[in-house]
């Protein structure tokens, strides 16, 4: 077994424990799911809420939590779970602790794609658009990794997130030039600048669900590779790795995973960024414990963001982009303060 | 602040008095036209202006009356801009199809003589003028004096401007009463179709992906002038405290409404209604599920033969609504 | 050859070097200046620029030339010119190319406050400059609180940047997202940034700040040559390292800061300023002078294309990023050592 080689010994003994966190962190995660699927801008009464599972009549409360909170929890829960795998997938690739969707400007691929297609074909609902996202997520992270894995010595860390911001760039002057010019296309972009889970209801989850599902059932199966790329290029080849079509291999499960996430609810940033470092935290450095912690708290983290979005205001939503944003950023700078994240 | 007026080239030929009444005196002798603009100044000048330079939306409505300006400029593309429909622009020059844009070069080359605009009280600027433009576009300013009708809680006050500004340029009378006369009617087509449905209540919204807008007929002023002329528009109860020009729901709460007429707001018809068809709640909202719905002219009209047609249309869609959809 | 030169004889030849590079540069800035107020529907004459300047020529050519353009040609001048040498400072002290003020979050703090401003109904000339001082030096004296750890290390003040300036974007997208049409196209007009939009005020406050800055320059490129040396044995040389990075930080923080408020958040420009003048200045090392004069260069050639390439005009921003992106792309592509990536 080479993946002993990887995972020192006594971390067998502590396996036991990380199945028990996991399992309680699963536990939260159902909690919060229920939740979400109780609170909201709309008043209805928690166990009337879960009621209207087992009742069929009709009513506007029951179209809300069946058609509505449903859709958008479990919209969150994949695109978390997406996030924060493809986070933590892109950071041991790119040796970067700061590597998630947004510095690798596929959130700005996705959103530059949308504004495109407004100001092509006309403003049009969100389970239209959420093929052109698609299309600009893939195709931004597939521009970056060109870019940088052109030329000597390949896709070094520096040299992938000098691609992601000048690709970031290149699409927000893309974005802006349309958007200054046509009201359509302004209309579009309001609705993608910022990440949000209102909106978004099954057509869009039965359009993005199968390359979430088969995006992260792989991706759960990369630990062990990335693992021995972790160990570092030479000593990965060493072991048989073919680093070349591993790192294009995952680069590629990477574009699905935050394709499908952008696609279905725009730009969320942190997600992808934190909560493998959380994950690290918890479980050391063997990808396998990483992968699945992110898996569990990605979703967590983004359910929970949303419901706090959906009771701060009265009445109305905040996107849970922003409160994303606005509770990660602290986060993730008390992080970098106080853990030594260059070393991964 | 205001410069001395670019106006030396054309100076001599146009004679231009001032910029406004208060230092007017100066030059003096004859005052052939004279207009109180919508920031409360007089302005004069010795000679009727001719060349006009004016937004696009104030273009058309002077050209409603006979006035037709040599040079226009827009916050959209023309083609798009659903304001700027049914009107020919052919031969007058474009100076801008972008916000705060505006090639005051091109401008000065035509050498206006009057500059027009709606004057927006809030921000006290004319359209096109206002903060956040080019340091350029602001010069246009200098070129000749900027008039227009203030915006006001009616569009028909508004419009009523434009006639009396389009009168002392020497517009024919006749052609202004006509077009005055036909509106009237429209009216009072209007009216007499809300009184046929006194119970018919309606709401105007405007649906986005995660959000429902509803618009406040306060800060409306066609909705307003629909309440004036007997149309029952929903006054929402909390507008936003920051911005109350709409009442912003979350998309599970856009049945707090139940209106018997749904009207979505025209500028991004059918985007908007095919929006509010994806979110599942508008099975909820009866007027939608029911198809009871049309559009609103949103925050654009300038013309008399605009708003005729939209209230013949609107008149007839409430001839033909069921006035009791919604049982109280 | 080359093997025999001294020490001091290198020294002389970089000195050398370097002027060469800065009088390129600043002919160069000095030619797009003067074609940047020619050139419009047709080319001006250089007789009728200088008329024009004078005001003695044609009134209509003298309205063209000092009101519309002057103006124009000064601002994007001297913000290229801010923005230059802001974006050099920083790198240089914190010793890495993505340190640039605008990908650390002073430029996304300084647009925070400024679409805050809008959205919330200011509309004075005044206060959205003001407010994107503010904003951009409050961003920077918070990224600097939270990466001080008995003292700075570049990357840790990189990784607080780039969070900051997440948490500052997050604030900006929702308020553009929650703003009515008018202020969303006012705030999203100043977020590309434009030369044009620089009021008299701020090209005041922008030319006396530059004035300052030469002075500041003098003593910001020797405590960076100091600090170039490793901290190490700049400590043992006796220089106080960390105050002077501070100081050194704090005048690229008001040189970006100004620059931002007169124009909005350019792309592009201070990040590639320094990079570039040192692709020409070869083994010379660096100068702050000619980073600014590069950053002045680019600017003003990105508000050239910016008004006159396309049948329509747009924001320079526009520009900057569109030119800057592949001009990034193409460096990674084709950089040959990783040394001239720093």
């Amino acid at each position: 077994m080479t993946a002993t080689a990887v995972v020192p010994p006594a971390s067998m003994a502590r396996s036991s424990v990380r199945a028990g966190v996991l399992l309680a962190a699963t536990g939260g995660l159902v909690l919060l799911a229920l939740l979400s699927l109780t609170l909201g801008s709309r008043d209805v009464a928690p166990f009337e809420a879960l009621r209207v599972f087992t009742d069929p009549t009709p009513s506007a409360d029951a179209t809300v939590i069946r058609e509505m909170r449903l859709p958008r929890t479990l919209i969150a829960i994949g695109v978390g779970a997406a996030l924060a795998v493809s986070g933590a997938i892109l950071q041991s690739l790119a040796r970067n602790p700061l590597a998630d969707a947004g510095v690798f400007g596929i959130n700005a691929g996705a959103a530059a794609a949308v504004v495109v297609s407004a100001f092509v074909f006309g403003s049009m609902p969100v389970s239209g658009s959420v093929w052109f996202a698609f299309l600009g997520a893939g195709a931004t992270t597939v521009a970056v990794y060109v870019i940088a894995a052109v030329g000597r010595e390949g896709a070094t860390p520096v040299k992938l997130a000098l691609a992601g911001v000048c690709i970031t760039a290149l699409c927000g002057s893309v974005t802006s030039a349309l958007v200054l010019a046509d009201p359509d296309a302004l209309e579009e972009l309001r609705m993608w600048q910022v990440g949000a889970l209102g909106g978004r209801y099954f057509p869009v989850l039965t359009q993005v669900a199968p390359f979430l599902v088969i995006g992260l059932v792989l991706s759960l199966c990369t630990g062990r590779i990335l693992n021995l790329l972790s160990l570092g290029e030479d000593l990965a080849r060493g072991l048989g790795v073919r680093t070349g079509a591993a790192r294009a291999g995952l680069f590629a499960l990477v574009a699905v995973l935050c394709g499908a996430a952008t696609a279905a609810c725009g730009p969320i940033v942190f997600v992808g960024l934190m909560v493998p470092h959380a994950a690290r935290l918890i479980t050391g450095p063997d990808y396998r414990w990483i992968l699945a912690y992110s898996a569990v708290l990605g979703p967590a983290l983004m359910l929970g963001a949303d419901i706090i979005g959906r009771l701060v205001l009265p009445g109305g939503e905040i996107p849970v982009g922003v409160v994303i944003g606005v509770l990660g950023a602290p986060a993730f700078v008390l992080l970098v303060r106080y853990r030594n994240l260059v070393e991964l | 602040m205001r410069r001395p007026l670019f106006a030396a080239t054309a100076a001599a030929a146009l004679l231009l008095s001032g910029c406004s009444a208060s230092d007017s005196d100066a030059g003096g002798d004859e005052v052939a036209w004279s207009y109180t603009s919508g920031d409360g100044e007089t302005y004069t000048a010795a000679e009727i202006p001719t060349r006009i330079i004016a937004e696009a939306s104030s273009a058309k409505a002077l050209m409603e009356f006979g006035i037709e300006p040599i040079g226009i400029w827009a916050s959209n593309p023309i083609e798009e801009d659903v304001s700027l429909q049914g009107v020919d622009f052919s031969g007058i020059e474009v100076l801008g199809e972008e916000w705060g844009k505006i090639d005051v070069a091109a401008a000065a080359e035509l050498q206006p003589d009057l500059i027009v605009g709606d004057w927006w009280p809030v921000e006290e600027a004319y359209s096109g003028l206002e903060a956040g433009v080019e340091e350029e576009s602001k010069k246009l300013a200098e070129l000749a004096p900027v008039v227009g009708p203030a915006q006001s809680d009616s569009v028909v006050t508004l419009i009523e401007g434009y006639a009396e500004l389009a009168e002392t340029l020497g517009a024919d009378p006749d052609q202004i009463a006509e077009s005055r006369t036909a509106f009237d009617a429209a009216v009072a087509d209007f009216q007499a179709a809300t009184a046929e449905k006194p119970g018919l209540t309606a709401l105007a919204v405007s649906p986005y992906d995660t959000s429902y807008a509803i618009a406040v007929p306060e800060h409306a002023p066609e909705l307003l002038d629909f309440q004036q002329w007997g149309l029952n528009v929903i006054d929402p109860e909390t507008p936003d405290p920051d911005f109350p020009y709409w009442e912003t729901l979350s998309m599970e709460n856009a049945d707090k409404y139940q209106p018997d007429l749904l009207l979505f707001d025209d500028r991004w018809h059918p985007g908007n209604e095919d929006t509010l068809a994806a979110a599942p709640i508008s099975s909820s909202i009866t007027a939608f599920a029911a198809g009871q719905t049309t559009t609103w002219p949103g925050y654009w009209l300038h013309t008399y033969s605009d708003y005729a047609s939209e209230l013949t249309r609107l008149a007839g869609v409430i001839r033909s609504a069921d006035e009791n959809l919604v049982q109280e | 050859m080359t093997a025999v030169l001294t020490v001091s004889g290198q020294r002389v030849l970089a000195h050398r070097r370097i002027r060469l590079v800065a009088a390129g540069l600043a002919l160069t800035a000095a030619g797009l200046f003067w074609l940047a107020i020619a050139i419009g529907g047709e080319l001006l004459p250089p007789v009728e620029v200088l008329t024009g300047l004078t005001g003695t020529g044609e009134p209509s050519t003298v309205f063209i030339v000092r009101e519309l353009r002057l103006p124009r040609a000064a601002a994007a001048l001297l913000i290229g010119l801010a923005l230059g040498a802001a974006g050099t400072l920083f790198q240089r002290v914190l010793g890495n190319p993505l340190a640039s003020p605008d990908f650390l979050g002073v430029t996304a703090g300084a647009g925070t406050a400024t679409v805050t401003a809008i959205v919330f109904g200011a509309s004075s000339a005044l206060l959205l400059p003001t407010a994107a001082l503010a904003g951009g030096a409050l961003t920077a004296m918070l990224i600097y609180l939270f990466a001080w750890r008995r003292g700075i290390s570049a990357y840790r003040f990189i990784l607080v940047g780039v969070g900051v300036a997440t948490f500052a974007q997050s604030i900006t997208s929702y308020l553009v997202a929650r703003a009515e049409m008018r202020d969303a196209r006012e705030a999203l007009t100043w977020l590309v940034g434009s030369v044009g939009m620089a009021s008299p005020e701020a090209l005041t406050l922008l030319a006396v700040t530059m004035a300052l800055f030469i002075p500041a320059a003098v003593y910001a490129s020797r405590v960076l040559r100091a600090l170039e040396l490793g901290d190490a044995t700049a400590l043992v040389l006796g220089s106080r390292t960390q105050r002077d990075r501070v100081l050194v930080l704090g005048i690229g923080v008001v040189l970006i800061a100004v620059a931002t408020a007169a124009a909005g958040p350019i792309a592009f420009i201070a990040m590639l300023a320094g990079p570039l003048a040192r692709l020409l200045l070869r083994r010379a090392g660096q100068s702050i002078a000619a980073a600014a004069l590069m950053g002045a260069v680019l600017l003003q050639t990105a508000d050239l294309l910016a008004q006159h390439a396309l049948p329509w005009p747009v924001s320079t921003g526009v520009v900057t990023g569109v030119f800057g992106a592949p001009y990034i792309a193409w460096t990674l592509i084709t950089a040959a050592r990783r040394s001239d990536l720093r």
